[in-house]
């Protein structure tokens, strides 16, 4: 017995793969779609990741540092350092905010992290893809590619002037900003500094206050206004544990004796996932839900119009003794092949677009396979309505009636 | 006969199908976990490393004089103004008493208003010790009792301990009053030495309460670069290493300057550890007093040793080590570091030897099951 | 004559019921022996249609008797399971416009009916090929159906309608959309074939250029059928 559906995809295959480029095109969307979610995923993953933390000690009852702003003073890390368990401690302060080069401004979350030779400490990027680490306690930035920026660039946070000098990839925060490190200092200032108006301004209402501007001793406006332009203040502590340590055991020690929150990072991926990114994956979701009706209304429609095109032959077919089942096999066969070509080409396509995107699209294998399974079973399920129509043909209309 | 060629639409179909199911290969392989990570391998290499320290600090004058007066004063006369170069010993400021001469009134007339109690005191002091001797003679001839002649010798001595009294009170009343004298010639303000005035908080009938600097002096000569240096790469740091000092108002000139001291007394809280650096030669026109400034100290060269780049390090499982290539295979191999450089070179102490190939860049983060796929840069070069 | 081929006993069909009901056929009887090529003519309305259609088995008759060779295939119902297989393997259907399956070739077009009745593909295509020689068009047997002629594609048809060697064939205006020297073609091709095969050939037209060569004719009208003995002048 021959392949019905084969030869008639053979006749007709210029019809065949062009349907199956534009259905291709809808799955490659539809992957696309999967793959931004993922993407969130990731990101929210890779910040977790990439800080090498075991532990975030952020201030008292706040979901910090991502998900919600927590300030604690920066020498706090000396009394988490000493206790027993606890094998590198150091401050990290995020902040999200336009990095200017130039005339450009770019969307950026600036970390900031201990410089100098405390190699691969929690917070520094794990790899580079060009330059170097930071050597100089200022005034030095390692920037992510997607900002765009290349070594030797000279960009500018707030007042400060800082030099690329190395380049990370997938640094981002979970909002897919990428990230630029630079030296705690200056993040710590960057975090804090106004603008010099604001500065001035400050300044003289401090010297307009009596209290503060006593005659015969200016030493005491001065110290007040020292005070005012200095941050102490950092936006979490990363530890990282010894092998042995367990994190909820320590979490605990910590945020007991030392009266701070403290997450592990079972807690912390169900603080990013669960809660930052929980209603953009609704959202995802929710297209993708769509996308899956328009893709299986797409193949229905394309598959009941191929059929009604040869309702006449089907109608011959039955009238020399085809076999019902014989027609619903190639009706559907041709509906999976239709559904195969378009997910081959919206896999190349979803490929292809996917680097194109300005944040993370992730296509994982098993979401192909999972899209794959779902793209035959539609591509089945939306060949019944051919399939019913087509056995309901009578083989007397052959007979001229 | 029956000789099937196959089909011109098969032909056709191939042509479209091969290519779509090559480019579905390529994209699983080079997409998914199979993809092999892109690396920028290097050579560990045998260098000596000039360690350095960067620090950034604000430029301070050594020595600063500030100038103002004891008490409150009205200033009569100002002779210089900021930027001014004054000797030692030069008038700067003139100052007027706001109440000098009511107040040496004041002590004169107590002065006078003692010498007038003295001379009351002694005349009380005559007449009771005449009135003693009167009834000590009358005692002898029993005239009166021993108890009067004790009462009368009793009030002279109250009236000689009065008179040392009033010429106490006289005494220091006339003391204050040649201190107000001396006041009133110490009112001009003189340069303690020689330098530049940077500030005058005070003008011309201004009144100054006492204490407040009027005039502000540096010495040019004894400006100096108040530097901090992250504690952490603080090590080698010490008096007489040569350093460039960077002023933020001149980014492209680079100024020679030497480590003077280094702080014995760190900062606690910002932990930094401080230092002054000293110019060279006085900068001309002369640096602001406050300007930022980026100071680089050269320490001494190293012996030559196994170095690395700094990207090349990376933790697995606690340890720090680098990715080492053997026939295409990765292996990690922890390492001891040693000092670093400014510009991202690091001494390894232990763990490799001179050539091995290390990765220094990857796409990703790798692990020894990665496959590696070895490339000349992993971002487009434009520099 | 003779007892083979096919027979017709006052077969009759009644569309709808009561007062609406329309009787399509009312008293058919037809005896077409093997070998034998008979004409159908009859105007629109006749009842042609529903008499083609219940003798292809695709309607039921309401009643009446078909006999098919020894078989009686239909008596107040059909007395055969499977009515596919019936179309399949005892009926020949040769259609005004060929109905061609356009995304088969030649070759497969013909050979689909064995393929569908179990035959393998190779065995299938030599018997097509055989036909198809026999048609004189096997040097169009790797074409399409829409690279034919019209002649051509009747042909074609033909040739499926044979290749089961089924006792009776059914042909609906079998040379309607082609020119007389065509249309003597297909008949003297029909007539060969039955003659060769052994086949009952039954052919609904109303193509007066054809009628003449028929040697017995069958009129519908009203549902009733009448005989008559054609001319029978074959061409050369």
């Amino acid at each position: 017995m021959i392949s019905l559906a084969g030869r008639d995809i053979l006749h007709s295959w210029g019809k065949f793969i062009f349907t199956g480029i534009g259905l291709g095109l809808l799955i490659g969307v539809t992957f696309v779609m999967a793959g931004v979610y993922r993407g969130m995923v990731d990101d929210g993953k890779a910040l977790l990741d990439n800080s090498g933390a075991d532990l975030w000690v952020v201030q008292q009852n706040t979901l910090g540092p991502y998900a919600e702003s927590s300030s604690l003073n920066d020498d706090l890390y000396r009394t988490i350092s000493a206790m027993p368990g606890v094998a590198e401690v150091a401050n990290v302060t995020y902040l999200t905010m336009q990095v200017r080069k130039e005339e450009r401004d770019v969307r950026a979350m600036v970390v900031g992290i201990v410089p100098g030779d405390r190699f691969a400490a929690p917070g520094w990027p794990p790899y580079l893809v060009a330059g170097r680490y930071l050597t100089r306690g200022h005034y030095e930035a390692v920037a992510d590619v997607a900002t765009g920026f290349v070594i030797g660039d000279t960009v500018r946070i707030r007042r400060k002037d800082f030099t690329i000098v190395g380049l990370t990839r997938r640094m981002v925060s979970s909002s897919g900003d990428p990230m630029i490190f630079i030296p705690l200092k200056d993040a710590q200032e960057a975090q804090f500094l106004k603008d010099n108006d604001a500065t001035w301004q400050s300044r003289r209402r401090t010297e307009a206050n009596p209290a503060f501007n006593q005659p015969g001793s200016s030493a005491i406006t001065q110290a007040v206004i020292d005070s005012q332009t200095t941050n102490s203040f950092v936006n979490a502590i990363l530890v990282r544990l010894d092998a042995h340590v367990s994190q909820d055991e320590m979490a605990q020690r910590i945020s007991r004796w030392k009266r701070l929150t403290v997450y592990t990072r079972a807690e912390m991926e169900e603080i990013l996932l669960g809660k930052l990114i929980a209603t953009s994956a609704r959202q995802i979701s929710m297209f993708l839900v769509i996308l899956a009706i328009v893709s299986a209304a797409i193949i229905a429609f394309i598959i009941y119009t191929l059929t009604m095109d040869k309702i006449r032959e089907i109608a011959v077919l039955k009238l020399i003794g085809t076999r019902n089942r014989t027609i619903a096999a190639m009706i559907m066969q041709q509906a999976l092949v239709l559904g195969i070509i378009g997910f081959v080409i919206g896999k190349i396509t979803a490929a292809f677009a996917a680097p194109l995107f300005p944040k993370h699209v992730l296509l994982l294998t098993q979401d192909a396979f999972i899209g794959l399974f779902l793209v035959l079973v539609i591509s089945a399920l939306s060949s019944v309505i051919a399939i019913r129509m087509a056995l309901k043909v009578d083989p007397a209309e052959a007979i001229g009636g | 006969m029956i000789n099937f060629k196959p089909h011109k639409k098969a032909v056709a179909l191939t042509i479209v199908i091969v290519p779509l199911l090559i480019l579905l290969g390529y994209v699983v392989i080079n997409s998914g976990p199979l993809a092999p990570v892109k690396v920028v391998t290097t050579e560990v290499q045998t260098k000596s490393l000039q360690p350095g320290l960067f620090g950034i600090g604000t430029v301070e004058a050594r020595y600063t004089y500030t100038l103002g007066h004891a008490y409150a004063a009205r200033v009569k006369a100002l002779f210089v103004d900021v930027g001014d170069e004054v000797n030692a010993g030069d008038v700067l400021v003139k100052l007027e008493p706001i109440d000098l001469e009511q107040r040496l009134n004041a002590k004169l007339a107590a002065v006078k208003a003692a010498n007038a109690s003295i001379a009351e005191a002694e005349a009380k002091l005559d007449f009771a010790e005449a009135q003693a001797e009167r009834f000590a003679q009358l005692y002898k001839t029993e005239a009166v009792s021993a108890d009067d002649l004790a009462a009368k010798q009793q009030a002279a001595a109250i009236a000689r301990a009065a008179l040392v009294r009033v010429q106490d009170e006289r005494d220091r009343n006339e003391a204050d009053y040649q201190a107000l004298v001396v006041q009133r010639q110490e009112l001009d303000l003189l340069a303690p030495a020689d330098g530049i005035v940077i500030a005058r908080n005070a003008e011309v009938g201004s009144t100054v309460p006492s204490g407040q600097t009027i005039l502000e002096l540096i010495d040019p000569a004894s400006i100096w670069v108040n530097v901090r240096f992250d504690q952490i790469s603080a090590a080698g740091l010490r008096k007489g290493l040569p350093a460039t000092i960077i002023l933020r108002s001149q980014q492209n000139v680079q100024l020679d300057g030497q480590v003077a001291r280094v702080e014995l007394k760190a900062d606690a809280i910002t932990e930094e550890t401080l230092a002054k650096v000293v110019f060279a030669q006085t900068p001309e026109p002369l640096p602001r007093i406050g300007e930022l400034t980026e100071v680089h100290v050269s320490l001494t060269e190293l012996e030559p040793t196994l170095v690395i780049p700094n990207a090349a390090i990376h933790r697995v499982n606690a340890e720090l080590g680098v990715w080492r290539v053997r026939n295409g295979d990765l292996q990690f191999v922890p390492i001891t570091l040693g000092r670093a450089d400014l510009n991202g070179d690091v001494q390894v102490l232990k763990g490799l030897q001179d050539g091995d190939a290390i990765v220094l860049f990857s796409e990703r983060e790798l692990s020894a099951r990665s496959s590696i796929h070895i490339v000349e840069s992993l971002v487009e070069r434009s520099e | 004559m003779s007892k083979h081929g096919i027979r017709i006993e006052h077969l009759s069909k009644r569309y709808g019921s009561g007062d609406t009901a329309v009787d399509a056929l009312k008293d058919v009887n037809m005896n077409v022996a093997p070998g034998e090529v008979v004409g159908l003519i009859g105007p629109s309305g006749s009842g042609k249609s529903t008499l083609l259609k219940s003798l292809g088995a695709v309607i039921t008759p309401t009643s009446g008797k078909m006999t098919l060779g020894e078989q009686t295939i239909f008596e107040q119902d059909w007395k055969v399971s499977d009515l596919r297989a019936l179309r399949r393997d005892k009926i020949g259907f040769i259609f005004q416009s060929p109905y061609l399956i356009p995304f088969l070739d030649v070759v497969d077009n013909v050979a689909l009916l064995p393929m569908l009745a179990g035959v393998s593909n190779s065995e299938a295509r030599a018997r097509a090929l055989e036909l198809l020689t026999a048609l004189d068009v096997h040097h169009r047997a790797q074409a399409f159906p829409s690279q034919l002629s019209g002649g051509e594609q009747q042909r074609v048809a033909i040739a499926r309608g044979l290749i089961n060697r089924p006792p009776v064939i059914l042909a609906d205006e079998p040379t309607a959309p082609l020119d007389s020297e065509r249309a003597m073609a297909v008949i003297r091709i029909l007539n060969d074939m039955a003659k060769k095969f052994e086949t009952a050939i039954i052919v609904v037209t109303h193509d007066e250029k054809i009628i003449p060569t028929f040697k017995r004719i069958y009129h519908i009208r009203d549902g009733v059928t009448t005989e008559e003995v054609g001319e029978g002048r074959l061409p050369d």
